[in-house]
């Protein structure tokens, strides 16, 4: 059985049990937080954060994320190039991280926001303790993938000896940094709850599950 | 908390209290929208600022580095090369470059593109600046023409560049000369622009040679400005002597073109882009005055030409009036059969337009026709008049020798022959020539003299001579005695003389007392003359008492 299936649920702030309805907004009436049962309208607010990345995830891999000024001759590298140029001058393990770090995990991670949603939303109860570890694991990710952004603004704040040389954070940055935050939310507002939920639905038996 | 076994505890529990519905659009909608509007916007300002794709033609890739390279206009980047390729046929190298999105409308069918990298020339060292920079890609936008995006690029750079400020001229030359491009240009030995290119004409009849003059020096070129060609060392040996010209050391090496506008000709428009010129072979040639008519005259002379050169002048009293036009063999009309020198001479009435005002009243009286109008008229009515032609000797250093036509009233009366090719005027010796055949003559005379004769009577000449002699020294002694007598008796005479006039003598003191009267009668005559102009009435009164 199911809190939900009782109608019963305990405040998130204050712990006080309360009777909800089935949908619509509700507040406690002792602390006056916010309730629901499930995150009001997960899936689309999930949805529409996970389109917004994917968006993001184009420019910010089809533009430089930092132009090196070095003695008057600028370069503008993007993340693949990077890669690349990393990769080509035999750094190769070097490559292989800002690879998997930059464009392999929010990449990864957009995919298992993807399969998740289009999973819960066919009603699908297969593998739910694999999807649910997915899940954990994406939300785990996500505030680690901003290590690209934090090299990039440190290295222009650092790198800044006037004609010398000059590192300026290009486009790209930004849209990778947007595709980091709107992944991280999107896995935030997505309710893993809702994996379960479908699960009694064939078997018609309401079983508490772990 | 709950559990299955206390049911009811759960009436207990509260209901949660329900919140007014907030039906509307999901905010967080918006944010795909953003993004897109974002990715939207940032593939919109980059796809404008890329500007256009273009590639260049080169014969080598010498310097060209991918996506360092750059392409400059004022030393501004205005694209970057950012691949390098070789065309199909392997025969040059395409640059790919991605020009910057302001440069769309510059680049027409005129705009051009050269690598500068360092270059040692005649006229300096240019693209010092790439050693260290690396060569980049020059860029001369041009705004009017037909847009083009494939270019082949020069493989030297333009001597002219739109930066600089000018006017255009093309020159016309029989001969390319030292002309090279980039030699200067002088303007009053100053260095005011450069030879630009050079090619043969299509019908290969001329060299069509490009100038570019600074400005504000291109006002300087009038339609009647002269071109020459200034380039090397120009020796010339001729009737007036040995000439050498040179312009500087920089047009020793490289050439070079200078011009000049004779003061006649500063009132002329100032020449617009593009006007033709011709270009002369040095500055005496340029600066006179441009011949476009000419009489063409036949002489024949007896002697050798040896020494005369066409070209040389033909002078009447030291001034040139024509040109030595060819030198010939020909028939001599007089002995069949034998040939000898013919001169062709040009007369060219234009040098003399200023002088023949002189005498216009004169020859409109008489009804002759002024040389300039009517050359060949002219010239024979002064041949009646004893116009002769003969070569003299310009230079005795060089030998070279010029024509003479001049007035000898004295010479043999001809007339001028019209049948020919071209009328002729009859001709003297040359003076030296001249000076042989009297010399000839006198000694020709000297031969045909009766000498034997002469010589006979000199001898009868001498032995009367020599009796003559031999009788006076027989009758000397007797001669002398006599003469000596003579001699003492003169002696006494003059003694005898001496003795009577001397003051003592008889004659003397006579005389002296004479003298004496005559002194005293003067004075008083001086007296009375003195006394009559003081008192003339005493001519009629007599003298008055004192």
């Amino acid at each position: 059985m199911r809190a939900r299936d009782a109608g019963l649920a305990s405040c998130h702030t204050c712990g006080l049990l309360l009777h909800l309805p089935a949908s619509g907004h509700t507040h406690c009436p002792r602390c006056k937080s916010p309730m629901h049962l499930r995150k009001p309208d997960s899936l689309s607010t999930t949805w529409a954060l996970l389109i917004a990345a994917m968006v993001a995830y184009l420019p910010a891999n089809l533009y430089p994320v930092m132009t090196v000024v070095s003695l008057g001759k600028a370069q503008s590298d993007t993340i693949l190039s990077g890669v690349i140029y990393l990769f080509v001058h035999g750094d190769w393990p070097l490559a292989l991280i800002v690879f998997i770090a930059s464009v392999l995990v929010p990449l990864l991670k957009m995919a298992a926001l993807l399969y998740l949603l289009i999973s819960v939303q066919r009603k699908s109860h297969l593998r739910n303790q694999q999807r649910t570890r997915l899940y954990r694991v994406v939300e785990l990710v996500g505030r680690w993938s901003m290590v690209d952004i934090f090299v990039v603004a440190l290295l222009a704040a650092l790198v800044n000896v006037g004609a010398l040389a000059t590192i300026e954070p290009g486009a790209g940055a930004i849209a990778f940094s947007a595709v980091v935050i709107l992944t991280m939310f999107a896995a935030m507002n997505f309710e893993p709850r809702l994996i379960w939920d479908y699960e009694g639905e064939k078997n018609g038996n309401a079983e508490p599950a772990g | 908390m709950a559990t299955p076994n206390q049911p009811d505890d759960f009436e207990t529990v509260p209901d949660a209290v329900v919140d007014a519905e907030s039906k509307g659009f999901p905010v967080v909608w918006l944010l795909p929208l953003v993004a897109l509007l974002i990715g939207g916007w940032l593939f919109y300002k980059t796809e404008s600022e890329k500007g256009p794709e273009i590639t260049v033609t080169f014969n080598t890739a010498e310097g060209v580095e991918e996506g360092k390279t750059y392409v400059k206009f004022r030393n501004v980047n205005v694209g970057v090369v950012h691949t390098v390729d070789f065309t199909e046929d392997l025969k040059a190298v395409e640059l790919a470059i991605t020009m910057d999105a302001g440069s769309k409308e510059y680049l027409t069918e005129n705009s051009r593109f050269w690598v500068v990298k360092p270059r040692v020339g005649a006229g300096g060292v240019t693209g010092l600046g790439t050693l260290f920079s690396g060569a980049y890609i020059a860029f001369e936008p041009h705004s009017k023409g037909k847009k083009r995006r494939a270019y082949v690029g020069l493989e030297t750079p333009p001597i002219v560049t739109i930066d600089k400020q000018g006017t255009r001229f093309r020159l016309r030359a029989d001969a390319l000369g030292s002309v090279s491009i980039g030699a200067p240009v002088y303007f009053r030995q100053f260095d005011i622009g450069e030879i630009t290119d050079y090619k043969l004409a299509d019908d290969y009849s001329y060299v069509d040679i490009g100038v570019f003059i600074t400005a504000p020096y291109d006002k300087y070129v009038h339609k009647g400005t002269y071109f020459w060609n200034v380039g090397g060392v120009s020796l010339s040996m001729g009737a007036s002597g040995a000439k050498l010209e040179m312009e500087s050391m920089i047009a020793l090496l490289s050439g070079g073109v200078a011009f000049e506008t004779l003061p006649e000709h500063l009132e002329s428009p100032v020449a617009e882009e593009d006007t033709v010129f011709e270009l002369f072979e040095n500055r005496t040639k340029a600066l006179a005055r441009p011949i476009t008519e000419t009489a063409t005259f036949v002489l024949r002379f007896e002697g050798s030409v040896r020494g005369l050169s066409v070209g040389a002048p033909v002078e009447y009293r030291g001034i040139r009036i024509g040109t030595v036009k060819a030198i010939e063999l020909g028939a001599d009309p007089q002995n069949k059969g034998i040939v000898g020198p013919v001169v062709l001479i040009d007369l060219e009435p234009q040098r003399t337009e200023s002088y023949e005002d002189i005498d216009e009243a004169a020859s409109s009286q008489k009804s002759i026709s002024r040389f300039e109008k009517d050359p060949v008229g002219r010239v024979g009515f002064l041949v009646e008049r004893g116009l002769r032609a003969r070569l003299q000797t310009g230079s005795l250093l060089t030998g070279q020798l010029f024509v003479e036509v001049a007035l000898f009233p004295d010479a043999e009366p001809a007339v001028m022959l019209t049948g020919g090719r071209y009328p002729e005027i009859p001709t003297l010796p040359n003076s030296l020539e001249g000076i042989i055949a009297s010399v000839n003559r006198i000694l020709d005379r000297v031969e045909k003299a009766d000498l034997q004769g002469t010589l006979t009577n000199l001898n009868a000449l001498m032995v009367s001579t020599s009796r003559l002699a031999s009788t006076l020294e027989k009758d000397m002694p007797k001669l002398s005695a006599e003469l000596l007598v003579t001699l003492k008796t003169a002696h006494g005479a003059l003694a005898n003389l001496e003795a009577t006039t001397s003051a003592d003598g008889e004659i003397g003191s006579e005389l002296q007392a004479a003298l004496k009267e005559i002194s005293a009668a003067a004075r008083s005559l001086r007296v009375m003359a003195e006394y009559l102009e003081r008192h003339p009435e005493a001519l009629i009164k007599g003298k008055g008492a004192p």
